[in-house]
């Protein structure tokens, strides 16, 4: 009888056990995808509303700032130039580079009405998660991306973004050391080219 | 470039492909590849830096013939700033998006009998029964590749070249190349491309005037809606890059690794879920 019983208990120990950690690590991903979620509708409601370009971004900017570690990317982008940069010259930097990211987002989804996207699966990369979503515009082909999600500095944030297999947070640290090593190394240089560029997309 | 942009520039190579069909014409493309190399192997690389991080630099950017590509980059986007370009926006202009979709899916699916060469060259059965069965369906209930069906049915298209199977057979790209008019590459991807040429079935089908005509048709609307397909991103290139030059190298080199990851790692079993 108690052998009986053991051999019923066993399988249902072992079950339990089973679903408890296939749902602690179901409920784990889900929250990299809710919160890529969140922040897409939130960009996409402002990105679909007929205010003017430049409201929108003034709208984007706080969202950006809460849910992308644009410090932690900028840093990135700068690679090995961070180090010999001063500490005014980083300052400066970092607040050019919020304003950089924001026109880039703006100028790829501000002109059009309709935007939405989807959530696909969700996938581990490292420390981090990487969140599938596709992007639908009107009249253009749907962009299929992931967006990486990081949770290191205590809450989750995006810290880079993967399009067909190409980090944009890589690939814009090679146009910077590109830009600097081809005009004389200096830091100083890609702060005045990211001052023109700014002015000249905001217009 | 469609959703199997290699992105910016990258699927632009695609789209050109189809430009040379004809087996006198590949010839002639193997011929300037040969010039080309051997321009290269005779032109000056450009000078490796001393210091280690500069030196870390230079060998993830893998552009040793940087001057010459540099070169190469500045005509392409001089031609194709007045030629391609306002011709693919008029296209854009006159031509309904579906309809544009439609071309695309059709030069897409002429172009499948290459990726299925080379899915059964990189060892991946059940990849190449997909493309097989994409060919197969988008060819005759998709009315001759007008409308992917496939898609429908479960087959996506993925994206496969000559350049792709020599990397999952370990063949290193080798330096970085920016080709003229047809966009960055690398000395792998240039010696795929041309082995691409000699795998299409259709420089092998029979001459005929009916026949001309249609290549020269496809080939030129498939290179015009290729290029309308990046319309976008090349505007936004120029508008975010400091240096377009250095990111379209890196955009290239870091989706050409991930395009090769992931047929490398398909590992489906080679009969489908339903058998």
């Amino acid at each position: 009888m108690n052998f009986r019983f053991r051999r019923r208990l066993l399988p249902a120990v072992v079950t339990g056990l089973l679903v408890l950690i296939t749902g602690t690590k179901a409920n784990a991903a889900p929250s990299a995808a809710d919160f890529v979620r969140n922040l897409g509708n939130q960009l996409v409601t402002i990105v679909n509303n007929d205010s003017p370009t430049a409201q929108k971004k003034e709208q984007i900017l706080p969202i950006l700032q809460k849910g992308v570690d644009v410090d932690a990317i900028g840093r990135f982008c700068l690679g090995r130039y961070w180090r010999v940069a001063t500490p005014d010259e980083q300052a400066e930097y970092l607040a050019l580079f919020h304003k950089v990211l924001v026109n880039s987002i703006t100028s790829k989804l501000g002109d059009y009405r309709g935007v939405s996207f989807t959530i696909g699966t969700t996938t581990q990369r490292g420390d981090d998660e990487a969140v599938a979503a596709t992007l639908k515009r009107p009249q253009q082909p749907d962009t299929t991306m992931q967006w990486i999600v990081s949770t290191e500095s205590g809450s989750p944030k995006i810290v880079d973004v993967i399009g067909e297999g190409a980090s944009l947070r890589l690939t814009q640290r090679q146009d910077y050391a590109s830009y600097i090593s081809r005009n004389g190394g200096k830091v100083a240089n890609l702060i005045e080219a990211l001052k023109r560029q700014i002015s000249r997309n905001s217009n | 470039m469609t959703a199997s942009t290699r992105q910016i520039t990258i699927s632009e190579p695609d789209a050109r492909m189809q430009q040379v069909r004809q087996p006198r014409k590949a010839g002639f493309v193997k011929f300037l590849t040969g010039c080309g190399l051997l321009a290269l192997s005779a032109c000056a690389t450009t000078p490796k830096p001393t210091d280690p991080e500069a030196l870390a630099e230079y060998n993830e950017a893998n552009d040793p013939y940087q001057s010459l590509n540099r070169k190469m980059y500045n005509l392409s986007f001089t031609v194709d700033k007045y030629t391609m370009k306002p011709v693919a926006k008029a296209y854009v202009w006159a031509v309904p998006r579906l309809a544009r979709q439609s071309l695309g899916n059709m030069v897409r699916t002429m172009n499948e009998p290459i990726v299925f060469f080379n899915d059964v060259g990189a060892g991946k059965s059940r990849l190449a029964g997909d493309t097989f069965a994409r060919w197969v369906i988008n060819m005759s209930v998709g009315i001759g590749g007008l409308i992917d069906v496939a898609k429908m049915a479960g087959y996506p298209h993925h994206d496969n070249d000559a350049g792709i199977t020599l990397a999952t057979w370990g063949v290193k790209s080798g330096p970085y190349l920016f080709l003229p008019m047809m966009g960055p590459s690398s000395i792998r991807d240039g010696i795929g491309y041309g082995i691409d040429v000699g795998l299409s079935p259709w420089n092998y089908v029979p001459r005929g005037y009916g026949l001309l005509t249609f290549n020269w048709a496809y080939n030129i609307t498939g290179i015009i809606n290729g290029r309308a397909d990046h319309l976008d991103d090349l505007e936004q290139l120029e508008r975010d890059a400091l240096d377009p030059y250095a990111t379209i190298r890196s955009a290239y080199q870091q989706q050409r690794k991930a395009l090769a990851e992931s047929i490398k790692n398909d590992h489906r079993a080679t009969t489908p879920d339903w058998y």
